[in-house]
């Protein structure tokens, strides 16, 4: 329970984690584990300052969807953010919102490949 | 659900392998999982497996073809009243919903969602389209049951009629067969002018044609020579008579089959140039079921052994009706006749 406990410090809702995985934590983390490599290829950044806004709002929108259902509620809450802003076209908006979220989303992911 | 012998089918679609992965995980022990990455491989996994697949989880957001793109087809092709589909998505706004309802999906679960709900939801309404499938077989197989029996009881009349002929041979069903053929062939050049029933009815009904001859004194009926003038009249007389017997019982019963025997009882003799007989109606004046069945009995009749006649080879047949020597017929059949010529041969050598 590890992962769990210190995912929860990080912000994650494990509660609400747990309740969507019906209470089976081995799911939940096993789901969890898949995050990183899932998360790897969904570039929202590079694809923001390139200007594609329509790639940027697909992988936002995959992202939240992902981060959603792990119950990684803090960069789910950024991701729900970044799509509005992109679907209203405020790109810098989303930008920045992405800027504070990245770190975090950094060390989640560190946190589960650390304890995989 | 620990009763049930082979597991049924979920297909998920969803570009996002972690959300496939997901779903799997949730259903996989209860169900055997198909992936469709996009909106095409979905739809060619429910082309080659059809109702094989119980359940549709579908994602909007896809690329190659959309979440509704897949539906939109699916409506086209008529699947969406048999395969039910679940949309998922995180897209939650009232507009995504509507246009999912309204497309025909059974239900709407957003993103993030609780893994007991998408098994709730997956079990219900898998089970609830079995028991639709259920009860849509038993009500296609008692209506073939019915129509099994109404076909059975005609074809007796028609086996009656025969029988006082002295023939005991395959006649009706040869008949019925052969008009069957003509008519789908005939649609071939027409636009489906008849339709799936249209053919049923006609080639039931075509197994009256002769009642008539229940008017026909069995001495000419079996008359081993050739009849006199006056016992030709008599003969012909049996198909204004067929059609009067119809006709009383449509005073009493309004019903296409009725009517389409009535037709094919009465004009089963006229010819396309309107020297056929009882009233000398000429080219499409002839109802083509009348047409149909007339050019079918010609084969018939020549193809038989009869008290007056020995039976003629399938070649030989074919090229006494296509010179005329049975008189005019359209030459649209004539073709479809040709055309169904190895089936028809097919038929005479088995014997059926």
């Amino acid at each position: 329970m590890e992962l769990l406990e210190e995912l929860k410090e990080m912000g994650a809702d494990i509660q609400d984690g747990l309740k969507r995985f019906a209470g089976k934590d081995t799911l939940y983390i096993k789901m969890l584990k898949k995050f990183p490599e899932a998360a790897s290829g969904l570039e929202v950044m590079s694809y923001l300052e390139s200007g594609q806004q329509e790639q940027a709002l697909a992988n936002a929108h995959t992202l939240k969807g992902m981060t959603g259902n792990l119950s990684l509620t803090p960069l789910y809450q950024g991701y729900t953010q970044i799509v509005a802003l992109l679907r209203s076209d405020q790109p810098e908006e989303a930008k920045r919102i992405l800027e504070e979220i990245l770190p975090l989303q950094a060390s989640m992911t560190a946190c589960i490949e650390r304890n995989g | 659900m620990k009763y049930m012998e082979t597991r049924q089918t979920i297909l998920v679609v969803d570009d996002t392998q972690f959300n496939r992965e997901l779903l799997s995980e949730i259903l996989g022990d209860r169900y055997r999982i198909l992936e469709a990455a996009n909106g095409a491989e979905a739809l060619t996994l429910l082309e080659e497996r059809g109702k094989g697949i119980a359940l549709v989880l579908l994602d909007i957001v896809l690329p190659e073809l959309d979440g509704f793109g897949v539906l939109e087809e699916m409506n086209k092709r008529g699947w969406i009243e048999s395969i039910p589909v679940i949309m998922i998505s995180s897209e939650s706004g009232e507009d995504f919903v509507d246009r999912a309802y309204s497309y025909g999906v059974i239900d709407f679960i957003g993103r993030p969602f609780d893994t007991s709900i998408v098994r709730r939801r997956a079990a219900n309404t898998i089970m609830l389209y079995a028991r639709q499938h259920r009860l849509e077989e038993m009500v296609s197989e008692e209506i073939e049951k019915r129509e099994r029996s109404n076909q059975l009881m005609i074809s007796l009349l028609g086996q009656i009629v025969e029988f006082r002929n002295g023939e005991s041979g395959p006649h009706i069903e040869h008949i019925r067969h052969i008009t069957k053929l003509l008519l789908r062939q005939w649609n071939l050049r027409h636009d489906n002018a008849f339709t799936e029933e249209d053919i049923s009815r006609i080639s039931v009904a075509s197994a009256v044609h002769d009642i008539g001859k229940m008017t026909t004194p069995e001495e000419i009926l079996n008359k081993p020579g050739r009849l006199t003038e006056e016992e030709y009249r008599i003969m012909k007389d049996h198909a204004a008579a067929g059609g009067d017997m119809i006709k009383k019982l449509m005073e009493r019963y309004q019903d296409p089959l009725l009517e389409t025997a009535y037709e094919i009882c009465r004009w089963h003799h006229e010819r396309f140039d309107g020297r056929g007989y009882p009233d000398g109606l000429k080219g499409d004046e002839i109802p083509v079921c009348a047409q149909v069945v007339s050019i079918a009995d010609v084969y018939d009749a020549l193809t038989s052994e009869r008290c007056y006649k020995k039976a003629f080879d399938h070649q030989t047949a074919m090229e006494m009706i296509a010179e005329g020597k049975c008189g005019v017929f359209n030459e649209v059949l004539l073709d479809c006749l040709r055309e169904i010529g190895e089936e028809l041969k097919r038929m005479l050598e088995s014997g059926y």
